[in-house]
C-alpha cells in the first residue's frame, strides 16, 4: 500500500505537465522569497524612501504622475541648482519613473487606488522577483539541467549583492535595471543561438528600456560587442552572429538615441565606439564570406590580408583623427577611474568623494556573495568544458564583471548575476552527479567508450580530464555526505543572506536606529525633524545651502530649493558651495548673498557620535573648492603643522575660522560644563570658548544636534559689517578713527 | 453705498495723513520746555503741516521711544542738550533701534554745548565723526556775516547747496533766488566716512575750517577738518530708507535767523536769509515728506504674437520677447506725483542671474502713466540661457528713498516640440530625401522579390 503511494508520488514528478507546474510553483515561491526578504526595512521602520538618490526619483515620479508625461519630458526644475536650474527632463533616465507611473495608472484603471509612494517603495522588490525569473531563463540557455535554472533563480533572488540595491524603499535606477540587464542578456543569447531577427529585435527593445533606466547600460554596450569579437577571434563567425548583432545594434542604437540624456552619445563618445566598430567589422566579415564563395582560395588569401589590413588601418586612423578633431569625445574621467583606481582622487575629487566609487575591499565579495564566490570559478570552468557560443558569453562576462567589481564597490551589482548563473551551474552539476539514487552500471560506459573511442582520438583537444568519460559515484555514503554537505551550505547561504539583508542593507539611512540600554529599539529621526521644520517654518522659495549629499533629501522631504544636489553635473557650483563652507565668514557671506541663500544646513554628529557628518566630509569640500580656486582655498591650511586633521584647541586657524567649523560647534559648549565640551565622533575635547558667528543666526537644531540650520542675516541696515553691529548691540563702542596718520577723505 | 462710505473714509484718511508718508507723531526733545519759544516758527511750520508734536525733556519719566515693542513716535527731533549723556531713555542703542524700526531722527547741535555721549556713539555707528571734544566751531574768514559776527567770523553765509552731483535732483534749494544765503551760526562741523548711505547735505565752503575755541583760542595748527570735507548738515539714509539728519547749527532752525538780514563782507546790501524755507525742506526730507519714491505696481508679460497673455508669469522660455513695466510715484509734501527721472540720470532695469545679462534703460510709458504715477517700460529678448533670473530695479540716489525691487522668474529651455520641424529646415532636405529613397527602394525590392516567381531549375537547364 505504502509502496504504491510512494510510486504514485514519484510518478507525479515524472509527467511533463506536472514538472512544468512544479517549476512554475517553485519559481513563484522563489519570487515570493525574493520579495519577502526585501521587506525587512518596511517592517523594521516604515514604508519610506531610502537614502539620497531615491528621494530625487521619488520626487520626479510624483511630478510625472501629477503633470503628465510631456511636462515631465520637458521638465525644467527651478528648485534645484539655484540659480542655474536643471533641465531635469533631459538629464535623467526616465525608465524608473515611467515604470512607476505606468503601474500607478494601470492600478488606477483597475480601480485600485494605491499611493504613489507605496508603488515606489515596493517597486524594487517586485522587480527582484522578475530578475529571479530572468536569471532562470538565462541559465536554462547555458545548460540542459533544469535544476540549474531554479538554483540560479533562488541565488539571484536572495544574494545580498543584489539586495543591497533593491530593498523596499531603495527606489533607485538599479531597482529595475538589473532585471533589464539579465533579461537583455537572455534575449541576446536567444538571438545568437537561433540567429533570429525577432529575438534580436526583442533584445534591442529591452536594451532600449535599459538605456532609459540606468547609466550602467554602457556595460551591455561594451559586453555584447566584446562577446562577438571573442567569438570572431575564435573563428566562430556565423550568419547567426551577424543577424543577431546587426539587428541588436541598429535597432538598439536607434532606441537608445530616443532618450534625451543619451541623445547623440552613441555615435559621439569613445565608450560606444566598440559597438560601432564591431558592427562595421561584421559587415566586412559578411562581405568577405561572400567573396570567399565567389573567388578561388589562393587569391582569396591575399585579398583577405590586403583588404582586412587596409580596412583596419583606415578605421583606426579615422577613429584617432575623429577623436583628436573632437568629433568623438575622449574617454570620460569616470571611465579612466575604472582602469586606474587612483585617477579620480587626483583629477576628479568629486567622483572620489563618493564612497561607492571606492575600490572594493576583499571581504565585501564574501559578504555580498557568500559561498557563491567560490562556486563561481567552478561554474566558469564548467563553461569552458562545453564552450558553445553562450558559454563564451558567460566567460567574458565573468572576466569583466570580476574586474569592475574589484575596482568599484557599486559594480558588485553587475557581477552578481553572472556569479549566480555560474554558481548555479556548478551546484546543479554537483547535484546531478551525487543526487542520483541508482548506481551507474560500468558496462554502459564501456560500450560508450568503445563507440566514441575513434572520435576521441581524432579530436585530442581540450583538457585531459574532459576527454575521460563520466562514470559516476557508487557509494551511497559518499553521495549522502556530499549531498547533505551541499544542503548544509545552501541552508547556511540562506541564513547568511537573511542576516546580511536584515543587518546591513535594510536601514533607510534617513532614519537611524539605535539600541536602548534595555535592548529596545530607539529611532533617531533628526533628519525628518529638520526637514519638516524647513517645510513648515520657511518661505516656500527659501534657498537652502548644504553640502550636495543632502540636496535630494531637502528637495524631496523639505520641498525647498537647493544650491547643489546629488546630481553633480556642475562641479564649479559645488566648488562654490565648498568654498563658502571652507572660507572665513567675510568671504562666505558675499557668496551666499550672491546666490540668494536664505538658510545653511549642516550635519553635525559630535553629540551623538554619528560619524557621517559634515566635519568628516569637510576635507572633500576643501579639495573640491581647491580644484577651482587653488589660490584661495588650500587643503594644507586645514591641517596642523604636524599634518593632523584636528578640531580641538589645536586646530589650524583656517579650520577654526571656516564657516563649517563655526556652524558645527556654534553654542556646542553650552551643553556641557565649562571646559568639558566633548566631540564624540572625533573623540576630542573642544576649547572652552566656542566659535562666534556674525553673519548667520542659529535657526534650528534638531533633537540630537545632527542637523543644524542657520539663517543668513540680511545686510546691516546701517552699512556696518555684522561683527561691528553685534559688538554695538553688546554695548561695545566703536573706536573713533585715530587722529594721527593720514586722513581718509570722502570723495563725492 | 458701503463702498462709497469706505471710499469717503479712505479719502478722509489720506487728507488727515497727508503730512508724511510714515506718520505724524513727532517727539521734540528739549532740555527745558521754555527753549521751544526760540524755535516757535520752525515748530509752528511743522505743526501747520499736520505733525502732532509732543515735547519731552531727556530726564522725563514718561519719555519712551518704544511702547510695547512698537515705535511710540514716528519722528524725533533732538535739540542741543547740556547733559553729558541723555539718560537711560535715549541711549545710543535705543536711538539706533528707533532708526532700525524705520523711525526718523533730526539732530541739531550747537557749538556752545558739547554733543552728548549717547549721540556721539550713535553718530560713530553711522560713520559720522565729531571732533574729539564732542564740539567745535566752524569759522570762515571770507564768508561770514559782517552784521552779527564781524570779529568772530562764526556766522557763515552759504549759498543754497544746489544739486549734490549731476543727475541728482536738487530738492533743497530748487526755486530759491540766487542771491539768497543760508546763515549757519555758531555750528559744529562733522566729517563723514566713505559709506554710500551718508550724504553731506550742506558742505562748508573751501575756506572754512573747524577748531576748538576752548583749547585752540590762540593758534589753530591742527584743525579738525577744513573745506569741503567739513559737512555742516549731514544726512544718513538706512537701507530701509529710515532717515537721519545732523544739523550742525541749531540756530539755523531758530526764529532768530529766519527773518534777519545778513550781509557778506564787501557785499552791497544786506539780504534776507533763506533759513526758514531751507529748514522746512531739511525737516521735510528727514520726516519723509519729500524725496520719497513709491513703486505702485510692477508688471511683466510675454510680448509675442500668439503668445500667452498672462500677467507676471512665473516662467518664460529662453529667447522670449518680454515687456517689463513699473509705475513709480514721488511724494511732494502732501500728495503723490508722477516721478520724473532727473536730467542726466537714467532709471535702469537689470535682468540678472548671478550677474546681469541685460542692463536696460527704462523709458517713460505715457500710455500707462497717470498724474500721480509715472510708468516706465522696457522690452527685450531673454538671453539664451536657462535658469532662475531676477528682474531687478536697483535705483539708489542721494536724497531719494531706495528703490530695490526683485521679481524672480524662471527661464526654461526649449521644450521638445518647440523646435522647427525637420521639413522646415532646408538643410534637412537631403536627409529626408535619403530616408524617402531608402523606404522606396526597400518597398520596391520587396515587391520585386515577392512578385517575381523563381525560375524553375529544370527550364533553365
Amino acid at each position: 500500500m505504502s509502496a504504491d503511494l510512494l510510486q504514485a508520488v514519484a510518478d507525479v514528478g515524472k509527467g511533463k505537465g506536472t514538472r512544468s507546474l512544479l517549476r512554475v510553483v517553485i519559481l513563484c515561491l522563489i519570487a515570493g522569497a525574493a520579495i519577502a526578504s526585501r521587506l525587512f526595512s518596511v517592517i523594521r521602520f516604515e514604508s519610506i524612501i531610502h537614502e539620497f538618490d531615491p528621494w530625487f526619483n521619488f520626487r520626479a515620479t510624483k511630478y510625472l504622475v501629477a503633470n503628465g508625461f510631456y511636462n515631465f519630458w520637458d521638465w525644467f526644475d527651478d528648485r534645484t541648482w539655484h540659480p542655474l536650474g536643471r533641465v531635469t527632463g533631459g538629464t535623467l533616465y526616465p525608465g524608473l519613473m515611467v515604470t512607476s507611473g505606468v503601474i500607478y495608472h494601470a492600478l488606477r484603471a483597475l480601480n485600485i487606488p494605491v499611493d504613489i509612494r507605496n508603488i515606489c517603495v515596493l517597486l524594487a522588490p517586485a522587480f527582484s522577483g522578475l530578475t529571479a525569473f530572468a536569471s532562470y531563463l538565462l541559465t536554462n540557455e547555458m545548460t540542459t539541467t533544469p535544476s540549474a535554472g531554479l538554483l540560479a533563480a533562488i541565488f539571484m533572488g536572495i544574494a545580498p549583492g543584489y539586495i543591497s540595491r533593491s530593498v523596499a524603499g531603495s527606489y533607485d535606477n538599479e531597482a529595475i535595471a538589473i532585471f533589464l540587464l539579465v533579461f537583455t542578456f537572455y534575449l541576446w543569447i536567444k538571438a545568437l543561438k537561433q540567429g533570429s531577427m525577432l529575438w534580436g529585435a526583442m533584445c534591442a527593445l529591452f536594451y532600449g528600456y535599459m538605456v532609459a533606466s540606468w547609466g550602467g547600460y554602457a556595460f551591455i554596450t561594451c559586453l555584447l560587442p566584446l562577446h562577438s569579437f571573442v567569438l570572431i577571434c575564435m573563428g566562430r563567425y556565423s550568419t547567426r552572429l551577424y543577424v543577431a548583432y546587426t539587428t541588436w545594434y541598429a535597432l538598439g542604437t536607434l532606441a537608445s538615441m530616443q532618450i534625451p540624456f543619451v541623445g547623440f552619445l552613441p555615435v559621439k563618445t569613445s565608450e560606444h565606439m566598440p559597438a560601432l566598430g564591431i558592427f562595421g567589422f561584421l559587415q566586412l566579415l559578411g562581405f568577405l564570406d561572400y567573396v570567399r564563395s565567389a573567388i578561388p582560395g589562393r587569391q582569396f588569401q591575399t585579398f583577405l590580408w590586403l583588404f582586412a589590413g587596409g580596412i583596419f588601418g583606415v578605421g583606426l586612423g579615422g577613429l584617432v583623427l575623429a577623436t583628436s578633431l573632437g568629433f568623438i569625445a575622449p574617454w570620460s574621467g569616470r571611465f579612466y577611474s575604472l582602469w586606474d583606481t587612483g585617477y579620480a582622487k587626483i583629477h576628479i575629487p568629486i567622483i572620489a568623494s563618493v564612497s561607492e566609487h571606492q575600490p572594493t575591499a576583499w571581504p565585501a565579495f564574501f559578504f555580498d556573495l557568500n559561498m557563491l564566490i567560490w562556486l563561481f570559478p567552478a561554474g566558469v570552468y564548467l563553461c569552458f568544458q562545453q564552450l558553445a557560443d553562450e558559454h563564451v558569453f558567460i566567460v567574458v562576462y565573468a572576466l569583466f564583471g570580476s574586474y569592475f567589481a574589484g575596482v568599484m564597490v557599486r559594480l558588485m551589482l553587475t557581477l552578481t548575476p553572472v556569479v549566480c548563473v555560474a554558481a548555479a551551474m556548478a551546484m546543479s552539476s554537483l547535484f546531478d552527479t551525487y543526487l542520483v539514487a541508482k548506481a551507474p552500471k560500468p558496462e554502459d560506459h564501456v560500450a560508450d567508450e568503445a563507440s566514441e573511442g575513434a572520435a576521441k582520438k581524432a579530436a585530442k583537444t581540450g583538457l585531459k580530464s574532459t576527454s575521460r568519460p563520466v562514470v559516476g559515484v557508487y557509494s551511497y555514503f559518499a553521495k549522502g555526505t556530499i549531498v547533505s554537505g551541499l544542503t548544509l551550505y545552501l541552508l547556511l547561504f540562506v541564513l547568511h543572506c537573511t542576516w546580511v539583508t536584515s543587518n546591513a542593507y535594510s536601514s533607510p539611512s534617513v532614519v537611524l536606529a539605535s539600541k536602548m540600554p534595555d535592548g529596545s529599539q530607539h529611532i533617531i529621526d533628526d533628519y525628518r525633524e529638520a526637514y519638516q521644520w524647513l517645510r513648515q517654518n520657511t518661505a516656500d522659495d527659501a534657498k537652502i545651502m548644504s553640502w550636495w549629499d543632502y540636496g535630494y533629501q531637502i528637495g524631496g522631504m523639505a520641498d525647498r530649493p537647493t544650491l547643489v544636489d546629488n546630481n553633480t553635473w556642475n562641479n564649479t557650483h559645488i566648488a562654490t558651495v565648498g568654498k563658502a563652507m571652507s572660507s572665513r565668514e567675510e568671504v562666505s557671506y558675499p557668496i551666499m548673498r550672491q546666490h540668494e541663500v536664505d538658510y545653511v544646513l549642516v550635519v553635525f554628529g559630535g553629540l551623538l557620535g554619528y560619524s557621517g557628518d559634515d566635519i568628516n566630509k569637510f576635507l572633500w569640500m576643501v579639495r573640491i573648492a581647491e580644484g577651482i580656486w587653488p589660490d584661495e582655498v588650500k587643503e594644507r591650511d586645514f591641517f596642523t603643522p604636524r599634518g593632523e586633521y584636528r578640531v580641538d584647541g589645536e586646530a589650524s586657524e583656517a579650520m577654526k575660522n571656516s564657516l563649517m567649523y563655526k556652524m558645527s560647534y556654534y553654542n556646542y559648549n553650552m551643553l556641557f560644563p565649562p571646559g568639558q565640551a566633548q566631540d564624540r565622533v572625533r573623540g576630542v575635547r573642544l576649547p572652552e570658548v566656542g566659535p562666534t558667528l556674525s553673519t548667520l543666526d542659529e535657526a534650528f537644531t534638531s533633537e540630537n544636534w545632527i542637523i543644524r540650520i542657520f539663517k543668513v542675516k540680511d545686510l546691516d541696515r546701517f552699512g556696518r559689517d555684522h561683527g561691528q553691529a553685534m559688538a554695538f548691540e553688546r554695548g561695545i563702542k566703536k573706536k573713533a578713527p585715530r587722529k594721527k596718520g593720514p586722513r581718509t577723505l570722502r570723495v563725492d | 453705498m458701503r463702498s462709497l462710505l469706505s471710499f469717503a473714509v479712505l479719502v478722509l484718511a489720506t487728507v488727515v495723513s497727508a503730512i508724511s508718508t510714515t506718520g505724524d507723531r513727532l517727539l521734540v526733545v528739549l532740555d527745558d520746555a521754555a527753549e521751544q519759544a526760540g524755535y516757535s516758527k520752525f515748530l509752528g511750520d511743522l505743526k501747520s503741516r499736520g505733525f502732532k508734536l509732543s515735547f519731552e525733556t531727556p530726564k522725563s519719566e514718561s519719555l519712551s521711544l518704544f511702547h510695547l515693542g512698537e515705535r511710540a513716535y514716528d519722528h524725533v527731533i533732538l535739540f542741543p542738550s547740556k547733559l553729558k549723556g541723555l539718560g537711560p531713555k535715549l541711549t545710543g542703542q535705543l536711538l539706533l533701534q528707533f532708526l532700525n524700526a524705520d523711525g526718523n531722527i533730526l539732530v541739531a547741535l550747537g557749538s556752545d554745548t558739547a554733543a552728548s555721549t549717547a549721540l556721539v556713539s550713535l553718530l560713530t555707528e553711522l560713520d559720522i565723526h565729531l571732533p574729539a571734544e564732542r564740539t567745535g566751531l566752524v569759522v570762515d574768514h571770507f564768508n561770514y556775516d559782517s552784521v552779527s559776527a564781524p570779529d568772530k567770523h562764526d556766522v557763515l553765509l552759504l549759498p543754497p547747496p544746489g544739486s549734490h552731483r549731476p543727475g541728482v535732483k536738487d530738492i533743497f534749494s530748487a526755486g530759491a533766488p540766487s542771491d539768497q544765503v543760508i546763515a549757519f551760526a555758531r555750528g559744529v562741523g562733522a566729517t563723514l566716512g566713505a559709506g554710500e548711505l551718508l550724504t553731506p547735505l550742506l558742505r562748508a565752503p573751501s575756506t572754512a575750517y573747524s577748531y576748538d575755541p576752548s583749547t585752540q583760542a590762540e593758534t589753530v595748527d591742527d584743525p579738525f577738518a577744513a573745506g569741503e570735507q567739513l559737512s555742516l548738515i549731514s544726512t544718513f539714509q538706512s537701507r530701509t530708507s529710515a532717515r537721519f539728519t545732523l544739523v550742525g547749527s541749531a540756530e539755523l532752525l531758530a526764529d532768530k535767523w529766519f527773518d534777519t538780514e545778513v550781509q557778506k563782507p564787501g557785499a552791497a546790501k544786506a539780504v534776507k536769509t533763506f533759513n526758514r524755507e531751507f529748514a522746512k525742506r531739511v525737516a521735510g526730507w528727514t520726516f519723509q515728506e519729500i524725496g520719497v519714491l513709491r513703486v505702485n505696481w510692477i508688471e511683466h508679460h510675454l510680448n509675442e504674437v500668439g503668445g500667452s497673455n498672462e500677467t507676471n508669469p512665473k516662467i518664460y522660455r529662453i529667447k522670449n520677447e518680454v515687456t517689463y513695466a513699473i509705475s513709480v510715484s514721488e511724494y511732494a509734501w502732501d500728495a503723490w506725483t508722477a516721478f520724473s527721472v532727473p536730467p542726466n540720470d537714467v532709471f535702469q532695469l537689470e535682468f540678472s542671474m548671478l550677474s546681469p545679462f541685460h542692463r536696460l534703460t527704462l523709458q517713460p510709458d505715457a500710455a500707462h502713466s497717470t498724474p500721480d504715477a509715472a510708468a516706465f517700460t522696457a522690452s527685450f529678448k531673454l538671453p539664451d540661457q536657462h535658469g532662475i533670473f531676477n528682474f531687478k530695479i536697483n535705483y539708489k540716489r542721494p536724497f531719494f528713498t531706495n528703490v530695490e525691487e526683485k521679481n524672480t522668474v524662471s527661464v526654461r529651455h526649449m521644450a521638445h516640440d518647440e523646435w522647427p520641424r525637420s521639413f522646415v529646415i532646408s538643410g534637412a532636405w537631403p536627409w529626408i530625401a535619403g530616408i524617402g529613397a531608402t523606404v522606396a527602394g526597400w518597398l520596391g525590392f520587396c515587391a520585386l522579390w515577392m512578385y517575381s516567381a523563381p525560375v524553375s531549375g529544370k527550364k533553365t537547364q
